[in-house]
């Protein structure tokens, strides 16, 4: 079976693949219906201050598997509807931002400096906009990027790296996101390190489990869905409550804006935004390929880009579109192109990229990495038509997001009169309640809160959550393929130095954790 | 005063919990070495991992330790930001607030049972009535009101009629999202009866 054979089993699978119901005789399938589903909760959930993608991913991802169950039959459904919110969530995180100042997560930060002025001027229906056509613009661009990339990347990866290889990619991506990461490098690797020494206890290979002190509780280590939505979700929250409880006792009233004047998009504006576009879908593509790099850095790069390429009146700051346009095109980049890392290489560049690999390592008979795109004489490789069903959903959404996604984007305003400090305790209620749903233990339920004051004291402390959740994601990894690279290596001590990659690896991964330990500039 | 005092506290405690692992946990919690051979084959044995990632941890801590204190920030004006007691106090708060949530959602439906049958109701044990209504809805609906309220009363520090109400039909909400189209799937405490 050849590359195209699997292309088309992928496009036919989540277009044919188990029909809910027919719409004049054509049958739309779950797969279908569920990337629809997320799509909208997304742009929901994205437009709704204080909840963002990665808690509606959390929240979402058990329920799923608790439906969908644990077979292959699931993986398209769920990672349609993660795809979906993904997408979703995207667009919809610029709404708060322009409509009332209120960025609800940081990268949406830059969108305020020139949404926020345009909005003022009574042009919030234009400022959406621009902000829906760049977004979709830029992740169009990187889903390109990544379908056409991820592939070829993939097969040189199968290619060239072997056991000792792979153990030192693996060591290059953590040294790499614990040095980019936050503004401290040896904070980053010591967390890094914690998510590696947690991820080990109660597991390994012998009878009695590792460092679990007896505790039958402990026997196959802590749940990993706990682990992660505790110190990535429940951090989070358990924050935002404490930032709120302080700011209870100052009060800031919501200034009404009257609308008036053109808030159409017209077509010589978008010839006017689609240089800015094109620069900043390139920088996010670039910067979410890298793990650990996130949407943050990516709008930054893009908007300060655009700044100095704009000429014209008015300036970056002061309601200009192509401002807008700088800054959603390049953080709308990152989502598509952080799936690269995932699919070639199995190793995930942000909290997007991590649930997806969630769900994949929890449903199983889908495991992201080289493998996935090896073709096999007269046989069908599933990952490989998985991984296509995969980028289908992806154009779907993007499909939906060119279509309906405007449209829904700009009803989604209501969603800020929503009190945060209401909407959040309920939040928490839902994450504890799906991680029991899919555990069916108190004792996960304990381990969820216990990983969610782990990361309240992270954030406190500037500990980078992302390189632990990486880290304690890819510990099973870096073990099985250090125990291998040994054994291949006929028990070689020195069996990350075997070859000329392995050496390079790990001479880059001390040149990147030197280069930023001498640069830092910590207390910032 | 060194204005990064988090980062040498966190240095400290790191170095005492890593050097802790190393020279007593590991040793008494793992039982197979950092080497093992089996049938003349050398392979890596359980310790190692977890060996080689607490003597790094101890390794960075040191570092980090040793360049905060001789190294301080000169630009920082102020200490660095960390926990402070106003944090403590929050935390205690919402600790209270999940911990009552928490229990009465464990323990309400168990001990409503246990009170009918002392009042020589008889109807059997908690385990049994399990998927029967009330019981089966009892403790999810009084502790999931109990920490959603309780949280709310936390953050805004007042009681509110609102977030009573607030608190009580996000409860019921979840409860029908959960039970009414999956049929199959256990609320908490039900699944650890």
């Amino acid at each position: 079976m050849g590359l195209l054979d699997h292309i088309w089993l992928g496009i036919v699978t989540v277009f044919t693949a188990d029909p809910v119901f027919s719409v004049a005789g054509l049958p739309i399938s779950i797969t279908i219906v569920m990337v629809i589903m997320g799509f909208f909760f997304g742009i929901f959930v994205g437009a709704t201050p204080g909840i963002g993608g990665p808690f509606a991913m959390s929240i979402s991802l058990p329920i799923l598997i608790s439906i969908f169950g644990f077979t292959p039959d699931a993986l398209l459904p769920v990672l349609g509807f993660l795809v979906g919110i993904m997408k979703g969530s995207t667009v919809g995180g610029a709404v708060p931002a322009i409509l009332f100042n209120t960025p609800g997560t940081p990268d949406s930060l830059m969108t305020t400096l020139d949404g926020y002025p345009l909005t003022k001027k009574g042009q919030p229906g234009k400022a959406l906009r621009v902000a829906h056509f760049s977004s979709v613009s830029g992740d169009t661009f990187s889903d390109i990027v990544l379908i056409t990339c991820a592939p070829f990347l993939a097969i040189l990866v199968e290619k060239f790296l072997d056991f000792p290889e792979k153990a030192a990619l693996i060591i290059l991506s953590l040294a790499f996101v614990s040095a980019v990461v936050g503004s401290n490098v040896w904070k980053g690797l010591l967390a890094a390190l914690l998510g590696l020494f947690i991820a080990y206890i109660g597991t390994g290979e012998d009878g009695y489990p590792r460092l679990s002190m007896g505790s039958d509780n402990l026997a196959n280590g802590f749940p990993l869905i706990s682990a992660v939505l505790g110190v990535l979700i429940l951090g989070e929250v358990f924050k935002a409550f404490e930032d709120m409880w302080r700011e209870m006792r100052e009060t800031s009233a919501i200034t009404n804006v009257e609308v008036k004047g053109d808030n159409k998009l017209h077509w010589h504006e978008i010839r006017r935004i689609l240089p800015f576009i094109g620069i900043s879908a390139s920088i996010g593509t670039m910067v979410g390929a890298l793990p650990g790099i996130g949407n943050t850095l990516a709008a930054t790069l893009g908007y300060a880009t655009g700044r100095k390429v704009h000429k014209d009146d008015p300036p970056f700051g002061e309601g200009a579109i192509e401002g807008i346009a700088a800054t959603e095109a390049a953080n709308s980049a990152v989502a598509g192109a952080n799936l690269i890392p995932v699919l070639s290489l199995g190793i995930p560049g942000n909290i997007s990229a991590v649930f997806i690999l969630l769900a994949t390592e929890t449903i199983g008979g889908f495991n992201p990495g080289p493998q996935v795109f090896r073709l096999v004489p007269d046989q069908i490789n599933q990952e490989m038509v998985y991984a296509f069903g995969l980028f289908t959903t992806m154009i779907f959404a993007n499909g939906l997001n060119w279509t309906f996604g405007g449209v829904f984007m700009r009803w989604m305003g209501i969603m800020i009169k929503i009190p945060k400090q209401r909407l959040l305790p309920i939040v928490l209620l839902l994450t504890l309640t799906a991680i029991y749903v899919q555990q069916t233990s108190i004792f996960a339920v304990y381990v969820t809160l216990g990983f969610g004051f782990l990361g309240y004291f992270m954030r406190k402390l500037k500990l980078s959550v992302l390189a632990f959740v990486i880290a304690y994601i890819l510990a099973n990894n870096l073990e099985e393929s250090m125990r291998e690279a040994f054994a291949v290596t006929g028990a070689d001590p020195w069996f990350l130095f075997a070859g000329p990659i392995s050496i390079s690896f790990i001479g880059l991964a001390i040149a990147v954790v030197v280069f930023f330990a001498r640069n830092q500039k910590d207390l910032s | 005063m060194n204005n990064q005092r988090w980062t040498i506290g966190l240095a400290v405690f790191f170095i005492i919990a890593s050097a802790f692992t190393l020279f007593v946990w590991i040793p008494l919690d793992i039982e197979t070495g950092v080497i093992e051979t089996f049938r003349r084959r050398v392979n890596i044995g359980d310790a190692m991992a977890p060996t080689v990632m607490a003597a790094g941890i101890l390794v960075v801590s040191i570092i980090m330790g040793v360049m905060a204190v001789l190294r301080p920030v000169e630009d920082a004006k102020s200490p660095e930001e960390g926990l402070d007691r106003q944090s403590f106090a929050f935390l205690l708060r919402l600790i209270i607030a999940l911990g009552a949530g928490l229990a009465l959602m464990f323990y309400t439906g168990p001990l409503v049972v246990d009170l009918i049958n002392a009042m020589g109701g008889e109807i059997g044990t908690y385990r049994l009535l399990k998927d029967t209504i009330p019981y089966k809805f009892i403790g999810y609906i009084i502790g999931g009101f109990v920490l959603v309220f309780g949280t709310i009363r936390v953050i805004e520090n007042r009681f509110s009629l609102t977030a009573a109400w607030v608190a009580i039909i996000a409860v019921l909400v979840l409860t029908f999202l959960y039970k009414v189209p999956f049929d199959n799937l256990l609320l908490p405490p039900n699944g650890d009866f």
